[in-house]
Formats: structure tokens, sequence, C-alpha cells
């Protein structure tokens, strides 16, 4: 398990000073797949690199498994190489002077452990035919692709059997197929081998894909933190809703808050009232913002059953994407856009009514 | 529960203030201010020599003198000329033959992407002096062939002049400005060009519009750089000029304290070497800024791709042929003229008589002439001390620069690259001052003395060097052997070490190839043959008039600094292979 506890990284660049990271507390439990997640300079690379050693936080606290790596409070700083850890980096950094053998050797020979020749030849073998690397043992690492590198990366973090595996944007040198099967391998292997994993990616797609537990980095703080579903369904601010997925956001003030547990509640828009999910605690004239994803949305075509949450508007943009039908409408003065089926038939200018779902509208405050 | 492992709080501050940085810096501060404050100090002093000097017989007479004569002026009028038009000459030579070789469908490119960097192994000083025998009114082959063919009363050709000068530094700045070009014009995306075409520019105005504008940082560093090399060297200017007394900024320092008929006046050189250094110092900011804008641009380029050769048609032998030519003057012509002229029991310009009078006389006396014992002795272990400290300290230098967030890093690199601006004459000159006025360095008028100008001279060079090699090597390379389990030292060992191997090989080589031929500062730290070095003895017999003696040691040196740098060559061709790491 990885644990850390409120962490603070600042530090002096050309620019500065810096607070990358600035209070992030995170429990990665034995065997999860926790992924941070968010835009570039969020600190989610930096809170990687606190955890492998290779940066000193400026303070909180870091412990792997039962051992704590870093404590400020107890002026403890464990080097990255005493650390029980496997890291993939982002370019790879396979050395360019060895042939792939070796890649994955040298660490088990230089390490602190001691093995004999034979057992170190034994789990390299073993690294490598997990990534599926095992005929280009003899192969220099120079000569291999993007993809080969990349898996080789793997080999080497995984053959010392480090207790927990960390991942720095594995895949984003790859090409989108590529990265998409790789993704899933990835999966595979760190599942069937159960080891404890922390992913860094921008990626949301992979973030989704991949992990047990997001956790949605903004501006060095953990905005929100769930399984993959929760953070995509609800998020709790805007900025991870923007961040995952596309969302429709309307601007309203609450009418009536609904009774507790998740009950629905009024809020009052400028293109007329809706019903939605409120925030626990909401009261009477909150300004909350309301977030419907695009494939929630529904059409009807008349208007004949006085529904609630129906909006009338004005299709201004339609665009076959293949898989789906991308259309953006006017209401009152505000896009909103919404993922129909590909067979629906629409032309621009037609007027159409919009359901929003009240399960599916999600309000946020502001 | 949580168990504490490791490292506690005295070795976490003691991280915090690691003392190696400290000792770095101090040794580079050493190296660099103290010849240069006693430099400047003595450009103060009335006592004529650095012995007799103390604080209370100051003032500004040596500033006067040399100020105030007319002199001084046309000295610098002659500098720029000789400056500019080397650069001129220099460049345009380097571009063309970089061009060739890179853009177009030249044939036999090899000759000249070998041959090139081979013009390296000719000294400057030799260079100087195989032209002298060619070209000398009196005693230059060429000169004399001429006048016998077309029955010229006078010789047509002077060597001893301003254009001598300009032609044979000219060609000796051609093979680094090449260096400097091809990865240049490699680096560069075609994309960037193949943008300019399908946009409907015409090829030509591509070249003026798109491919210049992106190389001109480029192209301007690597002039400025060479404006730096030209107004530094003083052998070229040395041999060509002294005879005639025509004076650049470098060898007139030297004349004023080798004098033959004055008393040397040391103040007096210090206060001529102040401007000769502001100029180098000013040119050397402006170098550095340019470098810092060219890394910019360079960040445009990229991808490996090569793109479509310009086809020369029937331009193709022409361009071989002029290519061709610049090889016969930098290093074929000389390296005969000075084979020829050491078999010679006397000098002679070639006919079947002095074929005839052929003779191993000149190799002979090497063999039994006792001070080339001494000299060879000396210069081997000069240069193998200066080479072998240059590497090790420059890397620790890097080292701090590159890897580490030392407050005084940016300090420490650009102490370390000051010696760069700081021509070897006048450090020379400044060395002078150090040995003879610090008590608690007895070296003056030992190779010693040498060992330390030079180390400080070269560590500009080995930092520039290290400094790219450890940036290549990607951090995320040295990061990965930590989290692998590797401790420091055997990152050290197993990574560093073995990705750093051609640099240190080839900086070490480097500064062997320059420290056996540079002949300007071991002539101001040069007390007699306990300390003569290769180059100065050589340089002696040459104003003594043995030239075939000379001619004979001219020639085995050459021989041996080819090979050398045939070495350098297949060390550089190792390197690339460490460029392929991270990306």
């Amino acid at each position: 398990m990885i644990r850390i506890e409120n962490l603070h990284m600042r530090y002096r660049s050309a620019q500065g000073e810096v607070d990358a990271v600035r209070g992030v507390s995170l429990q990665v439990a034995e065997g999860q797949f926790y992924t941070l997640l968010g835009p570039s300079g969020c600190g989610k690379t930096t809170t990687l690199r606190c955890v492998a050693g290779l940066e000193k936080p400026t303070s909180g606290e870091i412990g792997i498994g039962d051992h704590i790596v870093f404590s400020s409070r107890q002026a403890i700083h464990v080097p990255a190489h005493r650390r029980d850890v496997g890291m993939v980096f982002q370019s790879y950094a396979i050395w360019p002077h060895l042939n792939v053998f070796d890649n994955v050797a040298l660490p088990l020979r230089e390490g602190k452990k001691s093995y004999s020749g034979k057992e170190i030849e034994e789990k390299v073998r073993g690294a490598l035919h997990l990534v599926k690397l095992g005929d280009l043992e003899k192969r220099p690492a120079p000569f291999l692709s993007g993809g080969q590198q990349q898996r080789l990366a793997l080999a080497r973090a995984l053959a010392r059997e480090p207790h927990v595996l960390l991942l720095d944007e594995p895949l984003s040198n790859l090409d989108a197929k590529l990265r998409e099967e790789t993704r899933l391998e990835i999966c595979d292997l760190v599942k069937q081998l159960g080891i404890t994993t922390l992913y860094v990616t921008h990626d949301q797609i992979e973030a989704l894909v991949m992990s047990d537990v997001v956790a949605v980095m903004s501006m060095g703080v953990i905005v929100q933190e769930g399984p993959p579903k929760e953070i995509y369904q609800s998020p709790r601010e805007r900025f991870v809703a923007d961040f995952i997925g596309m969302a429709n956001f309307i601007e309203g003030s609450v009418e009536s808050p609904g009774e507790e547990n998740g009950a629905t509640g009024q809020v009052k828009t400028a293109s007329g009232r809706l019903r939605c999910l409120l925030p626990s605690g909401s009261a009477c004239g909150d300004s909350v913002l309301i977030l419907v994803r695009p494939e929630d949305i529904t059409l009807c075509h008349d208007r004949s059953t006085t529904q609630e949450n129906v909006l009338p508007g004005r299709v201004e943009i339609v665009a076959f994407m293949g898989d789906s039908l991308d259309c953006q409408v006017m209401v009152d003065s505000q896009i909103v856009r919404m993922k129909l089926h590909p067979d629906v038939d629409l032309s621009r200018g037609q007027k159409v009514w919009l359901y929003l779902p009240p399960q599916r509208c999600r309000a946020i405050r502001r | 529960m949580f168990r504490v492992e490791a490292i506690r709080v005295p070795w976490l501050r003691a991280m915090d203030i690691n003392p190696w940085p400290y000792l770095v810096l101090g040794l580079v501060s050493f190296l660099v201010l103290a010849p240069l404050s006693l430099l400047v100090l003595g450009s103060f002093s009335t006592a004529r020599l650095p012995t007799d000097f103390s604080l209370a017989q100051t003032g500004l007479q040596n500033y006067l003198k040399v100020y105030l004569d007319p002199l001084t002026y046309e000295l610098m009028g002659n500098t720029v000329i000789y400056v500019s038009g080397s650069v001129a000459l220099g460049i345009s030579l380097a571009l063309t033959l970089a061009w060739l070789v890179e853009r177009t469908d030249m044939p036999a490119k090899i000759l000249i992407y070998a041959g090139v960097p081979m013009t390296l192994a000719v000294p400057g000083m030799l260079q100087a002096m195989a032209w002298v025998l060619l070209l000398s009114p009196r005693i230059g082959m060429i000169n004399r062939g001429l006048m016998e063919s077309l029955g010229l009363a006078e010789a047509p050709i002077n060597i001893y002049s301003l254009g001598g000068m300009i032609f044979v530094e000219g060609l000796r700045l051609v093979p680094t400005a090449f260096l400097m070009l091809i990865p240049l014009l490699r680096s560069m995306d075609p994309a960037l060009e193949e943008a300019a075409a399908t946009s409907g520019i015409n090829p030509s105005a591509t070249i003026r519009k798109v491919t210049l504008r992106l190389l001109a940082p480029g192209l301007f560093a690597v002039m400025v750089y060479q404006a730096m090399t030209a107004l530094e060297i003083f052998e070229v200017p040395g041999i060509l000029g002294l005879p005639s007394r025509i004076f650049v900024f470098s060898t007139k320092i030297y004349a004023i304290i080798h004098s033959a008929t004055l008393m040397p006046v040391y103040g007096q050189a210090n206060a001529l070497a102040m401007i000769y250094l502001l100029i180098a110092v000013v040119t050397t900011y402006f170098y550095s800024r340019m470098i810092g804008r060219a890394e910019r641009f360079a960040i445009i380029t990229g991808k490996g791709y090569r793109p479509r050769p310009q086809e020369l048609g029937a331009w193709k032998i022409p361009a071989l042929a002029v290519a061709s030519l610049y090889l016969l003057l930098a290093v074929v012509l000389p390296f005969l003229v000075f084979l020829y002229a050491s078999f010679l029991p006397y000098l002679q310009i070639p006919s079947a008589a002095a074929l005839k009078s052929f003779t191993l006389k000149n190799y002979r006396l090497l063999a039994t002439y006792g001070e080339v014992g001494s000299a060879l002795k000396n210069t081997a272990i000069m240069v193998v001390v200066t080479a072998t400290a240059t590497t090790l300290l420059s890397f620790f230098i890097s080292l701090v620069i590159v890897r580490s967030r030392f407050w005084g890093r940016k300090l420490l690199d650009q102490l370390a690259f000051a010696p760069h601006a700081i021509p070897g004459i006048v450090m020379g000159l400044a060395f002078v001052w150090v040995f003879l006025r610090l008590d608690f360095l007895p070296i003056y008028g030992t190779i010693w003395a040498m060992v330390i100008g030079f180390t400080t001279n070269f560590i500009s060079y080995g930092t520039r060097a290290m400094n790219a090699s450890l940036l290549q090597i990607h951090k995320e390379l040295e990061e990965a052997a930590y989290v692998s389990g590797l401790p420091p030292w055997r990152t050290m060992r197993r990574i560093f070490l073995p990705l750093m191997m051609p640099t240190f090989a080839g900086v070490w080589i480097w500064v062997v190839l320059h420290a056996v031929r540079i002949a300007g500062m071991p002539l101001m730290l040069y007390e007699g043959s306990q300390n003569q070095v290769l180059a100065i003895l050589i340089w002696n017999m040459w104003d003594e008039g043995y030239i075939p003696a000379a001619a004979a040691i001219g020639t085995l040196l050459m021989l041996s600094l080819l090979l050398l740098t045939l070495l350098v060559r297949s060390v550089g061709f190792r390197t690339q292979r460490a460029d392929v790491g991270g990306r």
C-alpha cells in the first residue's frame, strides 16, 4: 500500500518559487490501481516522484508498505534506491549502452539484495516473458521500437518484484492504436500480479479504463477522488466535469431543496424550472450550476405530455461522427450539446424539445 | 505499524549543505580570478618586473603610454582587418563545404566528411610555417617558381602581410566551423522547407527566406565563436606578422615582453591586455546570448528525416574540385612541404638536384640532439597531466552545473567558460604574475606552470562538452537506476561512466591535441630547457633558422597528431550511440 499525508512540495525555478504540490493526502490499498489524473502542471508527476524518492518534499509523510519512506516531522528521507518500488518513466529511460537482457538484469545485479546468476537469469526471463519480449533478449536497446521500449521499461520495473509500481505517463509516447492495446495489456498484467500501482496520466480515457480509483488533481491538490464511474457521473466541481468528458452547464438558483438522501429539488434557470439532484445541505436561493452530460439528453419531437425538464430549442449544428450524432442546440441564448444515435433525423434550424432526465441533472455549488 | 527506516537528521542536513559544490567553485574561482586580478593590479604597476611590484608603486603611466601611442590604434585596425577577414573567409568556405556534403548530391562526400576534420591535425604554427616555405618573397617555392617561369623581377605574393595572415587563419578556421555547421544543417527539420515549397515558394527564395533565416542565429553564433578564435590565436600572426612587424593584439603583447632591444615592461603589456581582454569578454558575452537564442530556435527542429538532396547536375565535378582544393591547401600541401623540407640538407626549391641531395641527417640530428629528448619528455608529462586534470575537473564542474540545484551553478558555469574569452597570451601573461607573486606556488619556470595555465584555459571547452553530454544523458536514465535500487556510486559506475566514456575520451584527446601544439601560452611561461616543450622547441629552431630540422620535428608532430585525430574521430562515432537513449 501507499500512504501519503499532507504532502507539500515547493521548489525554486527560474520563475521564482513554485508550489507544485499543496497538501495531497491519499491512500492506495494493497493491489489497487490508483490514478492521478490532471492537466500538465497540476502536481501529479511531482507527487509520483516524491513517492519514488526522486524529489524531496518540503513537508508531509509518505509510507510504502509498512515503511515510512519520508517524514518531515521525523526527518526521514529514504533515498530512491532503498525504496521498494519499480518505476516506468515517460521517456522509458532504457539504458542505451545495454541490451534488452542487461537492462532488466542490472537492477538485480547491482541492487541491495544479491541474487545468484541463475536466479537473475530466471527472473529476467520471467519478466521479459511477461511483457512478450522473450525473443529479443540480445537486442541492443537503441534498436527497439517505441512499444518495445515501453514494455522493456515495464519488465525492468517488475523484475525486482517491487512492493509498488509507479507509472509516469507510460503511454503518452505511443501512437493511438498501440496505446489502446498497451492500456489493456498493462491493466491485465497488473491485475494478474496483484501489484499496488500508482499511475499518472493526463488522459481521461486511460484513467477511466484502467483505474480502481481516480484522483483528479488541479493546482497541486486533489479535487476529487473516487471510482471512475463516480468521478464521471457525479463530479463535485466544475473543473472535474470539464476535465473528464464533455458537459453542459446551466446556471440557476435553488427554488425548493429536496428532502435529504439524494432526493431531487427544483432549480430556477433562465430557460425554466429544472428538477435535479442537489448537493446535500442546499438551501433556498443558493446559486448552483446544473451539469448534464450530452449523452444523457434525449429528444422529444412534440410536447404532448406535460413532462418536467423539457426545454425548447433550435438545432444549430449537426455533426455526423460515425458512431453518434453530435448536435448543438440553442436553448434561449445558450448552446446545449447532445450526443444522439446516428440514425436520428435532424436538420439545421429545426425546432426541438430536449428532455433532461432529473436523475442525470446534477447541481453543484457555484 | 510504520517502521522507521534509514537516514536520520545529520545525514539529511549534510545532504542539504553538500561541501562538494563549494570546493569546485572555490578551485575554479582561484584558477580564473587569481590571474585576472593580478593582471588588473599589474597594469597599474610602475615597476618593470612583476617581482618588483608593490602597491606603493602604482599609477596610470602604463595606460597613458599605451593608449596615447598612435601605434596602438594601428594595431587595433590591423586586428579588426585580420579577424574579420579570416572569419569571412573561414565561414564562407565552411558553409560551402557543409552545404555541399549535407544538402547536395556531390560525389565522394566521404572525402570531405573525413578530410575536413583531419585538417585539425595541422597546428597553426606549422600551417603558417608551411606557407612561409611556399609563399615567402625570399624563399617561397611558389614565389620562386612563378618568378622563374614568368620572368618576374620581384616575388608576386608576400605571405608576411595581413592578407597572408587572413589566408592562413581563414583556412585554419574551416574545420571547427564545418563541424559546428553540420549539425546545424542536419537538425533543421526539412518539413519547414517543404512547407515553403508546398506554399508555392521557389527554391532560391526558400533558401533565402526560410533556410538562411532558420540558420541565422546558429550561423551568427558560429561566426562570433570563430572571431574569438582568430582574435586569440598567437601562432599564425606570430610567424607571419612578427618578421614584418605587422602586429595584432596577441603578438604585440608577446613583443612587449620579448623585445630583443628593450627591457620588458610587464605593466605596459598588462595595460594593453586590458582592452584586448575587454573585447574578448564582450564578444563572449554576446556569444553566450546568441547561443541561448540559437537553442530556442533549435526547439522547432527535430525529426531525423533527411531532405532530398539538391541536384548539382553539371556542377558536380567543379563542386568536388573546390572541396578538394580546400583539402589540398589546408592539409596536403603543408604536409608535403614539411616532408620535403625535412629531407633537405639546406632549404632549396624543388628540382632534380634537390631530390638528389635528400638526406636523413635532420632526423638523425633529432635523435642525438639533447634538447629534443628533454622537450619530448616535458611535453609528454605536461600533456598527459593537463588532459587528465582538465577531464576530471570539467566533469565535476559540469556535474554541479547540470545535475545539482546548487545556488552558484550559473556562476560556476560562467567562471568555467570565462577562460574561453581570455586569449592564451593574456592568460600566459596573467599566470606569469601569479607564479612570480604568489609565493605558495613555487612553480615558475616548471612544466607545472604550463599544466595549470592550460588546464584553466581548457576547462571552458571541457565543461561545454561535458555539459552537452550530461544533458544528453536523460535524467530519467539515472533516476531509473535509483528506483531500480542502484546506490549512487553504482549508478555512477554502471550508468554514468559507460555513457560518458566517449566524452571523457573525446575531451582527453582534444586537450592532448591542443596542449601539444599551442605555442602562445608556453612561450610566455617558458624559462629555459627545464620547461621547454615541443611547440617552443620548434618555434625556437624556426626562429634561429634551423628550418630543415624544424621541418623534421614538424613532420613527426603532424603525423602523430593525424593519428590522434583519427582516434578522436572513431571515438566520436561511438558517441552517437549514446544519443539514442532518452528522448
